[in-house]
């Protein structure tokens, strides 16, 4: 239970400055980017803020800090569980009758689900302050006007399914990570291979879950 | 008499050819058995055998007379929480403090309070000399403290069987003198049965009621000192001496 709390507060707390500092600049790329593209194509950038909010809220907000959160909590996961696998802690785990998994797997995967859900939250919440901001900035809009376009293409619905997806990515990264550095080979290139592949690994599984869960979500609307 | 531990007619294959083939081991109550052999050809196998941490391909591993792998799984438990095991890479828990992994084990199989616990920690670290480090981290202490470490947490919960896997590995001559001399002094007092892994043929002969050599997929058991010295077989004889020709190639080190 205390382990819960630790693991919760590494992979929550710890990660938020660069998963907003990252969901920021991507903020201001995708109100910048549209508004040029929008003018291009339909001569004005009235929609700008829904298109955005939308493209924050169904993919931008969930993705970009599960990877993340991949890079920095799954990679650290692997090394870990690998080494401890190497170092043959796994087995003196065993031999006093505990379970590796209860014990490394499962308050990992709770925080990482409730953590992938809060950061999703959070990461979406900012982001899309973020995008208003931007757009005041560079765009003119008065944050009203921003915010009675984006009602017109979202709703909390959006916010709900997005917080959704950030817990099932979640789920993605400590069972991936576990599995690698389980499955470790001896030496610290076996460390450095496990990690590589966890990353990978849980960095496309997300991706191709995204699409599962869009799909999915896209019979609610 | 009853044996204590036993391989049965075991072979282990982990998919390149049996490691271990048809092998037989006998280990009495209070026997102290050391393994030595080129390193890569299963000793330390043999003590994951014994503890249940391996599964033989064929044949059987008996601990006290019981067969361990058709045991449900909380009998097999059971034993192995009578068994305590110095492993190869220490297997200190890095998270946790010197102290902590002495306490780790009582922590979770014992219901000791929090006092007991700490005083039972303290006899230990005295034990095996290391008490001024019990709020270090293992990667804060030298390799001699961590075997020493090691050794205590295996025997935290005062296990009858202890396995040492090279508890002398990488170690200066004095230190790897204190450290059986410690194991001998440990295993006096609790009067258990011990099995070592150690290619150091000094120790092996200071600690050993029956040296067995682990190579080419067999057990070649000989007996003490004087027995092995004077054994016939040309793999003992290269080996003890350290001479470069005869049947073993060195291939596997
Ligand atoms: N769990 C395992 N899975 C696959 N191979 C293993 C396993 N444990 C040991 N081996 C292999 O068995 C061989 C003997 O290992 P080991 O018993 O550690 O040798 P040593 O005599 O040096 O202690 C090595 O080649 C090792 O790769
Ligand atoms: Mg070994």
């Amino acid at each position: 239970m205390k382990d819960i709390f630790v693991q919760l507060e590494f992979v929550t707390w710890q990660s938020l400055p660069v998963i907003l500092f990252c969901v920021c600049f991507a903020a201001v790329v995708t109100i910048i980017e549209s508004s040029f593209h929008m003018k291009l194509v339909v001569q004005n950038d009235a929609l700008v803020p829904g298109f955005a909010a939308l493209l924050i809220l169904r993919e931008l907000g969930a993705v970009v800090s599960a990877l993340l959160l991949t890079s920095r909590v799954g990679a650290g996961l692997a090394a870990e569980v690998g080494s401890m696998k190497i170092t043959e802690q796994i087995e003196a785990l065993k031999m006093l009758g505990i379970d590796p998994v209860r014990f490394l797997v499962v308050p990992r995967f709770v925080a990482c689900v409730i953590g992938g859900f809060l950061l999703s939250l959070i990461a979406n919440l900012v982001c899309l302050y973020c995008a208003m901001l931007v757009s005041e900035a560079k765009l003119s809009y008065s944050s009203g006007a921003f915010i009675t376009s984006m009602r017109a293409f979202v709703t909390f619905q959006d916010l709900v399914f997005a917080c959704l997806k950030g817990a099932c990515f979640g789920a993605v990264i400590p069972l991936v990570s576990c599995y690698f550095g389980f499955r470790c080979k001896s030496g610290a290139e076996g460390v450095g291979l496990a990690t590589t592949n966890s990353v990978v690994v849980s960095s496309v599984l997300i991706i191709v879950l995204d699409f599962v869960l869009t799909f999915l979500f896209s019979h609610f609307y | 008499m009853q044996q204590q531990l036993a391989l049965q007619d075991v072979t282990i294959d982990f998919g390149d050819g049996p490691l271990l083939k048809n092998v037989n081991l006998a280990v009495a109550p209070g026997e102290s058995v050391v393994l030595i052999g080129p390193s890569g050809l299963g000793k330390s196998v043999v003590l994951k055998l014994f503890a249940g941490l391996l599964k033989p391909t064929s044949g059987k591993v008996l601990v006290e007379g019981k067969d361990l792998h058709a045991l449900p799984a909380h009998e097999q438990s059971a034993l192995q929480l009578r068994m305590g095991m110095l492993f190869q890479k220490n297997a200190l828990f890095d998270s946790l403090s010197v102290g902590e992994n002495i306490a780790f084990p009582m922590r979770e199989k014992t219901s000791l309070d929090e006092t007991e616990i700490q005083r039972q920690v303290d006899f230990f670290l005295e034990a095996v000399g290391i008490a001024y480090a019990a709020a270090l981290f293992p990667d804060e202490i030298s390799g001699g403290m961590q075997k020493r470490l090691g050794i205590a947490r295996a025997l935290a919960l005062r296990p009858q069987i202890v396995f040492y896997d090279d508890p002398t590995a990488g170690l200066d001559p004095i230190t790897s003198r204190r450290i059986i001399e410690l194991i001998q002094k440990l295993r006096e007092e609790q009067n258990s049965t011990i099995v070592t892994v150690t290619n150091d043929m000094a120790r092996a002969y200071q600690l050993a009621d029956r040296i067995v050599m682990v190579a080419d997929g067999e057990l070649i058991i000989t007996g003490g000192k004087a027995q092995t010295l004077a054994n016939k077989d040309p793999r003992v004889s290269q080996f003890i001496r350290g001479k470069l020709d005869g049947p073993l190639t060195g291939r596997h080190a």
